[in-house]
């Protein structure tokens, strides 16, 4: 382990504030310019309306930020919070932080929902919330002792640069007889040197004695937080129990925590399996679908697709309780033991990957056209060590491949390296350039949407295909399910937020395997409940998992399954229960439709949020190209003559390419005109002012920037 | 014998997963089952013959990641 060398330059003692029904009405604010540290109160307004995690950090970062800041300007702030229900102990998924800044990829607001036990230990320690503004000197560690009551900052020279050692050797530095009470927050290498650094949440695994890892993975939170020179933010605290968050009704969190924990124990085993396999079972179930990424996103299935999932991982997976927070039920954060890299500055060594999960395998593995396990692992452990995002990496390299394989960037571009499909060894060289800032690597960590500039403008490829297949949206990679058959799950990816994220919205099996929204109108509202209710999670400090992806017994009885009524009536139960605020599953998606109202705002605010920026690559859509055509002829011949209509006798596949494309094209817009009107924005996709007073969002600041845009 | 969850079917040569669940209530948004332990998708129902004694959790609404 590193030896540690730290100088502190700034310290202040403060009082810990009291956690109240799950709340400290605290928020800590850093500024990097100056060193200058405070604690302020949080306006009961803002509680309110804002209720918590991220409408907490949307509200600062709002405030933190004009429309002209750009993702490194010293004023665009990281915030990270917790939520009134983060923090409890043996409920589902209860742990969660979620990290919210101006994203390096989007130049809009990015949030991503993370678990490790920083969130509730920052909280514990005494805020809601911490806001990092500024940009410091050099190189920095920020200490949040919540058991002595004290903020440090220390300069950090000579601290390992990977993640994973970093994050071990603070851990033991900070609490060597209780590693356990340390929570560590830091990017990597491959932060500050590429566009979707991600950041690592650790906690430490006391059975095993090691210390573990969650990603705060999208869209570069970490390349923010390397551009601000801090190194590492760690909190410290001790034991945590049910009272610890003080709640309401300690008894209506105990029976309610009960009920869920004991349903997921009892069924998990028979459904998901996520306390074994976690998500990596998804992997068969996508590919026997037709769903699962291969090769850029051109083809839903493989052959040796079940190869990077649940089967196999299975067998490599250390056994042991993986739970991200204490004593969650689900535990599916596993991890393989004594992996040994063939590549990197780590080969021949034996480390710890804490993974892969569904995302990693598909991006990293089938899009690529890798089907080793151990490659994928390999990469897994690489972009983790270096602080990347494996969604984008994944979806980036993918897009590069098909690049060069249809000859639109060639050797001469990639430094000589094969970049064909399948290709791991150049894959990971990939990864370790991005991590270093060198070679084509450098130009890859930029992001799709600017890689397609640069392959245009200087390497003369072919503009409109890059369109075409560059899976990016409003600058955000894809996450890594095909959507071409599904026009909901289409909306769910180019109407989300922040970009193609799928915790907004994942509707490819209730539409295109059981036709469950038939109509237009049908899947405008599954486009509204379904975002409103995801967001809910971000908001109290949740994971959402234990919602819907274990399901009581008689869950297919009711009258609509997939929103897992049960389960919702106890988020309201378990949210009463903690505030002492009355709650019923209605109001739930009240407090998520006003966050989510505001985020689009911010969009417009950034000079975003309108239909312009809610587009999706037609690869997205259907058939780029004659090949994927014929993939699926029988499907798409069939939705030529039977869905709309064409006579497409003596049509050859050129002819039947151009003609489902317009009708798919235009499918997506009037499923963007019925969603719109869903939500209550105009036909340009902006929150009406009836919509923004019907929320209680009507402050003068946000109807200034409505009427900015013409809305008035 | 076939055990489906807390329901007992009767098992002949060639029965398939398909075939089981129509005898089964409430299976519309059936997309993914494990036949003793392993997963088996829909495209897969009509050709998966069941074998005597076997255990089948019907697996819920796949929800995304």
């Amino acid at each position: 382990m590193a030896q540690i060398n730290l100088k502190e330059i700034k310290s202040i003692p403060y009082e810990r504030a009291e956690i109240d029904k799950g709340y400290t009405d605290k928020s800590l604010h850093i500024n990097l310019d100056s060193n200058d540290i405070s604690i302020k109160s949080i306006d009961e307004k803002v509680k309110k309306r804002f209720i918590g995690g991220k409408g907490y950090d949307l509200w600062y970062l709002w405030n933190a930020v004009s429309g002209s800041t750009k993702w490194d300007d010293p004023e665009n702030a990281i915030c990270i919070s917790s939520g009134p229900l983060g923090g409890t102990p043996g409920y589902p998924g209860g742990g969660k932080s979620i990290v919210t800044s101006i994203s390096p990829l989007t130049s809009a607001p990015i949030d991503s929902n993370v678990g490790g036990y920083f969130g509730p230990y920052k909280k514990f320690s005494g805020f809601d919330l911490m806001e990092i503004t500024g940009k410091a000197d050099k190189e920095i560690v920020i200490f949040i002792d919540g058991i002595e009551q004290e903020i440090k900052l220390y300069e950090a020279g000579n601290l390992p640069s990977d993640s994973y050692e970093l994050s071990e050797s603070l851990t033991y530095h900070f609490d060597p007889d209780k590693p356990v009470n340390v929570s560590v927050v830091s990017a990597g290498p491959g932060a500050e040197n590429t566009n979707f650094g991600c950041l690592n949440f650790t906690w430490f695994d006391t059975p095993r004695k090691i210390v573990r890892y969650k990603q705060a993975g999208r869209g570069g939170t970490g390349t923010v937080l390397a551009d601000k020179k801090v190194k590492a933010i760690v909190a410290r605290w001790g034991s945590v129990s049910m009272k610890t968050n003080n709640p309401a009704d300690l008894e209506g969190v105990k029976k309610v925590t009960k009920m869920h924990a004991k349903e997921i124990n009892e069924l998990d085993p028979k459904q998901r399996r996520m306390a074994t396999v976690g998500t990596t079972h998804i992997v068969p179930i996508m590919n026997d679908h037709d769903c699962l990424p291969v090769n850029n996103f051109q083809y839903g299935t493989h052959p040796e697709g079940k190869n990077v999932g649940e089967d196999v991982y299975d067998r490599i997976f250390d056994k042991g309780f993986d739970g991200c927070w204490k004593g969650c039920a689900v535990a599916c954060a596993h991890m393989v033991k004594d992996f040994m890299p063939v590549s990197g500055p780590y080969k021949g060594k034996k480390v710890v990957v804490d993974g892969p999960e569904y995302e990693t395998a598909a991006g990293c593995g089938s899009n690529l056209g890798i089907f080793d396990p151990f490659a994928v692992l390999e990469i897994n452990f690489y972009c983790d060590a270096y602080g990347l995002d494996t969604i984008s990496v994944g979806t980036a390299i993918g897009f590069v491949m098909e690049c060069y394989e249809r000859g639109l960037i060639t050797d001469r571009h990639t430094g000589g390296m094969d970049l064909s499909f399948g290709n791991k060894i150049n894959a990971l060289e990939l990864i370790h350039q991005m991590a270093e800032g060198k070679g084509f690597g450098a130009v890859v960590g930029k992001g799709i949407r600017q890689m397609k500039k640069i392959f245009a403008e200087e390497y003369g490829a072919d503009s409109e295909m890059m369109e075409d297949i560059g899976m990016e949206s409003k600058g955000l990679e894809f996450s890594e399910y095909i959507t071409k058959e599904s026009l909901a799950q289409q909306g769910g990816y180019g109407l989300a937020l922040k970009g193609p994220q799928h915790d907004e919205a994942w509707l490819i099996f209730l539409d295109m395997v059981h036709n469950f929204m038939p109509t237009f109108e049908d899947k405008a509202e599954a486009l509204h409940w379904f975002p409103m209710f995801r967001t809910w999670f971000s908001l109290c400090g949740l994971c959402k998992l234990p919602w819907n992806d274990i399901v009581p017994a008689d869950n297919h009885e009711t009258k609509e399954p997939a929103k897992v009524i049960k389960h919702v009536e106890w988020y309201a139960d378990l949210f009463s229960s903690v505030t002492g605020r009355k709650v019923k599953p209605d109001d739930l998606l009240l407090m998520s439709e006003a966050v989510y109202n505001f985020q689009r705002i911010f969009n417009l605010k950034m000079g975003f949020g309108t239909r312009a920026h809610d587009t999706v690559p037609y690869r997205a859509v259907g058939p780029v190209t004659e090949e994927e055509y014929l993939s699926r002829q029988d499907r798409y011949d069939k939705d030529l003559t039977e869905k709309y209509s064409v006579d497409i006798s003596g049509m050859d596949t050129s002819g039947k390419l151009a003609a489902l494309r317009e009708k798919r094209e235009d499918q997506y817009e009037q499923l963007t005109d019925a969603v719109y009107e869903r939500r209550g924005w105009t036909s340009d996709g902006i929150p009406t002012v009836e919509t923004v007073k019907r929320l209680g969002l009507d402050f003068p600041e946000v109807l200034e920037v409505l009427k900015q845009n013409g809305v008035e | 014998m076939i055990t489906v969850g807390d329901q007992k079917l009767d098992w002949h040569e060639g029965i398939t997963i398909s075939e089981v669940l129509e005898k089964i209530d409430n299976t519309d948004l059936c997309a993914v089952v494990r036949l003793n332990g392993k997963l088996v998708s829909s495209p897969h129902f009509d050709t998966t013959v069941i074998p005597d004694q076997s255990e089948i959790d019907i697996l819920p609404p796949v929800a995304g990641g």
